[in-house]
């Protein structure tokens, strides 16, 4: 009942709206693009261009069948895309777990350059390197090959996911490995029965950040795939042509994309801010 | 069961030696205390008979053999650790018997040993639970319980009770002595905490700087104290240090400071002879400082005034803090002797039961 309480019990009163407003203004300019996207997924092709834009419409999921039963490209792509996230995915934590063990654990000459190493490579613009990788993969022979595009999306998640491996094991007392040292385990039944075990959720988030990099990669995909390889957020474009841009089935396939995205998102939300934040938090 | 013998142990972290020369005899069935305050090396040293570490130099013995260069699963060890080192994503039991199964005893033996260890430990019915799922207490019995199943030849406690509320702590303190006369297995157990070290062991061995200052039972290294250092660790509250002046008159030696003048007792004098005319520190435990009640006594050699500054009530007793010129001393007294504060008052000190340190050395003198 102090003057003090009085006022900042105001401001509280004042602010909670305030409060409410901007974020509501932030959520919606983040979310319009994808809304917009969402609606006109399923407009019909008249209502696509109607201004002002009709909020209600007859929903349709005709630009779903055009995308994926009429144009063979687009189901393709989703093929491709499902196979290289998935391969990438396996391919990086089978790199990046045990590699972040190494570096969290095991001192050795180089550790912490070869670590910052690995983060360094992640800072060099990818448009500056698809020259060379382009030379690389043309003369091995791997353009236009599953192999070459993971090995490149690999190049991309890598590195990162051996960063966030390192924080999750740097998270885990080491006392967890001695005791098991000294209840009879070796060293690989100690990581295998112990301690990877207890960061299963750092490998999931690690491998949603894998899994994402690589289903949303584009500049590497589009330069370094053909018609056989292509993944979907190339072959979207082919509803762009200098002809006509059939936005019916482009936002369709728009939806698709972000789909697993959002959904991953939204499940996996707390754990992969915590891996955002490179353990920056404990626990 | 067997017994440890550390023979002239070494041992560096680049360029700082965490112990130094570090030699003892820990019997079979023995309950030794490795006590100091915090970057001493009694951790340290743990983790070298545990084979966590491994020495610079020196022979580690568990038994007869050697075990330098053993794995510390082969040591036939087990330790305790201070955050418990649980496996998170196994049970109770599963925690329990991980040894067991690493060592493929067969699972009926081990459904026994693990249901038997955890009706001794009172934890049969938390046997599926996760540790997520326990309180600390509980926690720190299934830590227990993983180190006894084995009945290794040596336990080893690293501030096993350091994570637990302070009665909680007292409780286990008990249990673990019980458990130690039961089961008879050598324990090397650290900690920092003094009053756990003279509760527990059979020995203490008190470290500072990676050196041992001193080992022996818990009543003698109270007692008789090696240096300053020690005489200051063990105890609470701390022994009183008051630099002093020895002094020789008509035959006597006295401790003088400017406001205090203490007789040192016969049986001691003789040990205080060579440091006439010389500085000295002199230590008193706060027990040994109480107020004088005899006015009448002519003998006032064991007396001094004192002003009360603070008087802490700890129910069961008085702490009293007093002021004598620049000195500041310690008292404990009983909770019925009543003291005001800014009051003089005349104390005795028992000068049979103080001590005397070299000034530069910090050995003692008596």
């Amino acid at each position: 009942m102090t003057p003090y309480g009085q006022k900042s019990n105001r401001v509280k009163w004042i602010g909670a709206p305030v409060k409410y407003v901007l974020f509501t203004v932030m959520m919606l300019t983040w979310a319009f693009p994808v809304i917009w996207v969402i609606l006109t997924s399923f407009k019909a092709r008249t209502d696509i261009f109607t201004l002002p834009p009709r909020i209600f419409f007859n929903p349709t999921v005709e630009h779903y069948i055009e995308a994926f039963v009429r144009s063979s490209d687009i189901a393709r792509g989703t093929l491709n895309s499902i196979l290289v996230a998935t391969a990438t995915t396996v391919l990086t934590l089978l790199v990046a777990v045990p590699a972040g063990y190494a570096f969290s654990r095991v001192t050795f000459r180089f550790r912490n350059q070869l670590s910052f190493f690995a983060l360094m490579t992640q800072m060099a613009p990818p448009i500056g390197l698809i020259i060379p990788y382009f030379f690389i993969l043309s003369r091995t022979g791997m353009l236009d090959s599953y192999t070459g595009l993971i090995a490149i999306h690999m190049t991309l998640t890598v590195p990162f996911c051996i960063w966030l491996m390192i924080t999750y094991f740097q998270d885990l007392p080491v006392s967890l490995e001695e005791s098991a040292a000294i209840d009879g385990a070796s060293p690989f039944a100690a990581f295998f029965r112990v301690v990877l075990p207890s960061t299963w959720g750092g490998v999931g988030v690690t491998a949603i950040f894998a899994f994402i990099e690589s289903w949303n990669e584009f500049l590497y995909a589009v330069v370094l795939t053909g018609s056989r390889t292509k993944t979907v957020p190339v072959a979207i474009f082919s509803f762009l042509t200098t002809e006509e841009s059939l936005w019916g089935p482009f936002t369709a396939t728009g939806v698709t994309i972000m789909a697993p995205v959002i959904v991953v998102a939204l499940f996996a939300q707390r754990q992969m801010i915590k891996g955002m934040t490179l353990g920056a938090t404990k626990g | 069961m067997a017994g440890v013998i550390l023979k002239a142990v070494f041992k560096t972290f680049g360029k700082t030696t965490a112990i130094k020369n570090f030699s003892l005899e820990i019997d079979d069935g023995e309950f030794v205390v490795l006590v100091g305050p915090s970057g001493c090396g009694k951790s340290t040293m743990l983790r070298l008979i545990a084979g966590l570490e491994t020495a610079s130099s020196g022979e580690i013995y568990i038994g007869d053999q050697l075990v330098n260069e053993v794995h510390p699963r082969d040591r036939d060890i087990s330790m305790v650790f201070q955050n418990y080192a649980l496996y998170p994503r196994m049970t109770v039991y599963e925690n329990m018997s991980f040894s067991l199964r690493m060592r493929k005893i067969p699972k009926a033996e081990i459904e026994r040993i693990v249901r038997q260890t955890a009706d001794l430990l009172r934890i049969g019915q938390l046997l599926d639970r996760k540790p997520g799922q326990l309180s600390g207490g509980q926690r720190q019995r299934v830590a227990l319980g993983r180190s006894i199943v084995r009945n290794p030849q040596v336990f080893l406690f690293d501030e096993p009770l350091s994570n637990l509320d302070a009665k909680l702590r007292i409780a286990m303190r008990a249990e673990l002595l019980l458990l130690h006369q039961r089961l008879k297995t050598t324990i090397i157990y650290v900690t920092h905490d003094q009053l756990e070290a003279m509760t527990m062991g059979n020995r203490i061995v008190v470290m500072k700087d990676g050196l041992i200052q001193q080992v022996d039972a818990p009543d003698a290294v109270y007692d008789q104290p090696l240096n300053r250092f020690v005489a200051g660790f063990i105890g609470s509250p701390t022994m009183n240090f008051i630099d002093c002046r020895v002094v020789s008159e008509k035959g006597d030696l006295y401790a003088t400071t400017p406001g205090i003048r203490l007789k040192i007792p016969e049986s001691h004098a003789r040990h205080a002879e060579k440091y006439i005319d010389q500085e000295a520190i002199l230590g008193i435990r706060p027990e040994h400082l109480t107020v004088s009640t005899n006015n009448r006594h002519l003998d006032a050699a064991d007396r001094f005034k004192a002003v009360v500054r603070v008087i802490e009530n700890a129910g069961s007793e008085k702490l009293v803090h007093i002021r004598n010129e620049n000195d500041t001393l310690v008292a404990r007294l009983e909770r019925h002797i009543r003291l005001k504060t800014e009051e003089t008052v005349d104390f005795t000190a028992r000068m049979d039961s103080a001590h005397l340190f070299d000034k530069q050395t910090e050995h003692t003198i008596f």
